[in-house]
């Protein structure tokens, strides 16, 4: 199909040369070029079912798998006439380069309705900081918690732990018995304040303090947040040995050869495990607060975009309300296992149904991601922050003034 | 007359070569000196900066990854001319007086070299996982295992380690090399005059190493200046950990690549300018002070 979508290219490529004598079988047919990061055959799976419903349209997906690269690659070929009709755009600071640089069309509800229903926290990550449009139809939503093996648990008798004295009993009681406790490697070090945020939203309590710090009504130097991130240093017993010198690869190695019971992670995780540990059985939980159940923290993943220069802008804007429709959130959700950012999409799979219910119930914007502006950006440098306290050479105090001095540089 | 005619023609050869360097080199410099002199809104070119983009290379938060990296490069930089090049000449030494298989020697010592340091940079890494890695598994008995590429004050040490282990070979080459250009008499006649073996070695081979020893000084300057893909790999883009591994390259590559930042490419051209006159400056002064001493 590929190969088809390919040969189609060069023939419109060829025929754009000539003076306009075609008589291809294949006119009128239109193909939309898809641009995103992640299993090729995932996308094809799913845009399959756009093309049977769109007979007049092919969309020829296409994916690059180094993140890092994938920007340098997409702002390249939007600036120039190489672009894609559409594709996967960053979340939040990281979109704002493209939009600044006008290379993307505005969306809103007369061309895109399926936008009016989504939820302004979702939306809020594909919005131009200056001008508040929005500029992309939200494809995921992640999730933050503990993922943990369900075998492990059973055999030593310990269940997910409803208080914070019951999970410090039962790592405890797991590394007693020779099992790390939690997988986590501090190594690479943007996993720092995911973990930070697993076990330190509920601390800090959530999108109110957020707020109080956006509205400078608050700093990050607040004791509740020293307490949040201080929990990377309370539960340092229960990681593994030299933890800061531990990969994220290495974590994850852990976790499927089932030498960890638990790994702090987002629900991308979940797709990883499946494939790459088909023999460990999966469940999730949120970690509780010293006083009262904890909070998930969640953000928007990413968003489908459209090209300001796209040759076929109506089939774009079509394909794009298609992309916000739940018929397409429910494709997603199924083939990727993970949410979609269509709202009212209910997950088949039964453990991404229970996440989505506690995330509905005690979910919570991820700190950092609202916070990853400035020159490092104040992500980069709490990172660090964090990576220096889990060595022992500052304290959490220390590295939240860190983060409380880079983002006053921007904020 | 004709003398003057061939050279004239002569110059015409050179203009293949000349072609492909302005368009590799020459260009891709100029067009970095442009960039650093405007603002950008993503990769659409905005107004004049001025020197706005190097102020801001000197701005607080910025300035607080700059001289860390550099002082890593130049911590780099001495520690491979004490270990690297160190070990280079006594491996170059030591087979200049082996009789049967130099050769086969001289090329186990530098076939690492001939390997990415991307790919040797990711089997050390594996090698030195504290999770799964050998090394520790094979130190843990003895009480000496080690953090390794995990604590700041090892990871660095560590890197300088793993780039002697790849490119040792390079230094031996050189001085094999120059050692074989001394004629033997010198030796002997030393000898004869009742030189031991170790000061025929200082005061007759070292110093007529020196052009050598100054060749190598500077490749490895250079070498040491411009590393990126092996801290890249060890340490990945931020140089962990807490930056313990951070270079100049990486930084750039930060700067450019994975900021996010609306005028990425005008401070990290401004980076790359500096980087470019920074390493050319010290080269130029190195290699007169250097030559001059040879």
């Amino acid at each position: 199909m590929r190969l088809a979508a390919a040969a189609l290219a060069l023939a419109m490529a060829v025929t754009a040369c000539a003076p306009s004598t075609t008589t291809s079988a294949d006119e009128g047919k239109v193909t939309l070029s898809v641009w995103g990061w992640g299993p090729e055959e995932n996308f094809d799976k799913m845009f399959a079912e756009y093309e049977k419903l769109n007979p007049g349209i092919d969309v020829d997906a296409r994916s690059f798998t180094t993140s890092t690269e994938y920007d340098t690659i997409l702002s390249t070929g939007l600036a120039g006439d190489s672009g894609p009709d559409l594709a996967w755009l960053r979340a939040g600071p990281q979109l704002q380069p493209l939009v600044e640089a006008g290379r993307l069309l505005p969306l809103d509800t007369k061309t895109v309705p399926g936008l009016a229903d989504f939820d302004e926290n979702v939306l809020r990550a594909a919005k131009g900081d200056k001008d508040g449009k929005t500029y992309g139809v939200p494809f995921a939503v992640q999730t933050l918690q503990v993922i943990y093996n369900k075998k492990i648990f059973a055999e030593h008798g310990v269940t997910p732990p409803k208080t914070y004295d019951e999970m410090i009993a039962a790592a405890g009681k797991l590394k007693a018995k020779g099992v790390i406790p939690f997988a986590f490697g501090g190594k690479d070090d943007w996993m720092l304040p995911i973990v930070a945020s697993i076990f330190g939203t509920a601390h800090w309590g959530g999108d109110a303090f957020l707020a109080d710090v956006k509205a400078k009504r608050k700093t990050f130097t607040d004791p509740r947040f020293v307490e949040g991130i201080d929990q990377l240093n309370q539960l340092k017993p229960y990681f593994p040995d030299n933890a800061a010198g531990v990969s994220y690869t290495d974590a994850q190695m852990l976790f499927s050869a089932g030498k960890a019971a638990m790994f702090p992670g987002g629900l991308w995780e979940l797709n990883f495990f499946t494939e790459n540990a088909p023999g460990v059985e999966l469940g999730v939980f949120t970690p509780p607060a010293p006083d009262g159940p904890g909070l998930m923290p969640g953000f928007t993943d990413g968003s489908y975009g459209v090209n300001i220069k796209t040759r076929h802008q109506a089939e774009a804007l079509k394909f794009a309300a298609w992309l916000a429709s739940k018929d397409y959130g429910r494709l997603y959700t199924d083939t990727l296992r993970t949410f979609s950012a269509v709202p009212g999409v209910t997950p088949k799979d039964p453990l991404l149904g229970e996440v989505a219910t506690t995330f509905d119930q005690h979910g919570a914007t991820y700190f950092m991601n609202e916070f990853a502006y400035g020159n490092p950006t104040s992500a980069t440098v709490f990172a660090k922050a964090l990576q220096e306290m889990l060595l022992g050479r500052v304290t959490a105090k220390q590295a939240a003034e860190q983060l409380d001095k880079s983002v006053s540089t921007w904020l | 007359m004709a003398l003057g005619a061939r050279r004239g023609s002569s110059y015409l050869f050179l203009i293949p070569a000349f072609l492909l360097y302005s368009a590799f080199v020459i260009y891709p410099l100029f067009t970095g000196l442009s960039y650093s002199f405007f603002s950008w809104k993503g990769t659409l070119r905005a107004g004049f900066a001025g020197w706005d983009n190097y102020a801001g290379l000197l701005a607080g938060p910025f300035l607080d990854q700059l001289l860390p990296a550099l002082g890593h490069n130049a911590l780099l930089f001495v520690g491979t001319m004490l270990v690297q090049n160190t070990l280079g000449l006594a491996f170059a030494v030591a087979l200049s007086r082996v009789r049967r298989g130099k050769r086969a020697l001289q090329t186990m010592f530098a076939l690492p070299y001939l390997v990415n340091p991307l790919v040797i940079g990711y089997l050390w890494t594996l090698l030195l996982s504290p999770a799964f890695g050998p090394v520790n598994a094979l130190l843990e008995p003895l009480g000496l295992a080690m953090p390794w590429l995990g604590d700041p004050d090892t990871a660095l040490p560590t890197v300088i380690l793993i780039t002697t282990w790849q490119w040792v070979g390079f230094p031996m080459l050189l001085f094999s090399a120059a050692l074989g250009g001394i004629p033997p008499e010198y030796a002997e006649a030393a000898r004869t005059d009742g030189a031991s073996s170790w000061q025929v070695f200082l005061r007759i081979t070292l110093p007529l190493l020196k052009p050598a020893m100054a060749t190598v000084t500077i490749l490895s300057f250079i070498g040491s200046m411009g590393t990126f893909a092996l801290v890249y790999a060890l340490g990945g883009s931020n140089g962990a950990p807490a930056g313990a591994t951070d270079v100049l390259g990486l930084l750039f590559y930060r700067t450019a690549f994975a900021s996010g930042d609306v005028n990425a490419i005008g401070t990290s051209s401004a980076l790359a300018v500096f980087m470019f006159t920074f390493i050319f400056g010290s080269t130029l002064l190195l290699e007169r002070v250097l030559r001059r001493r040879a």
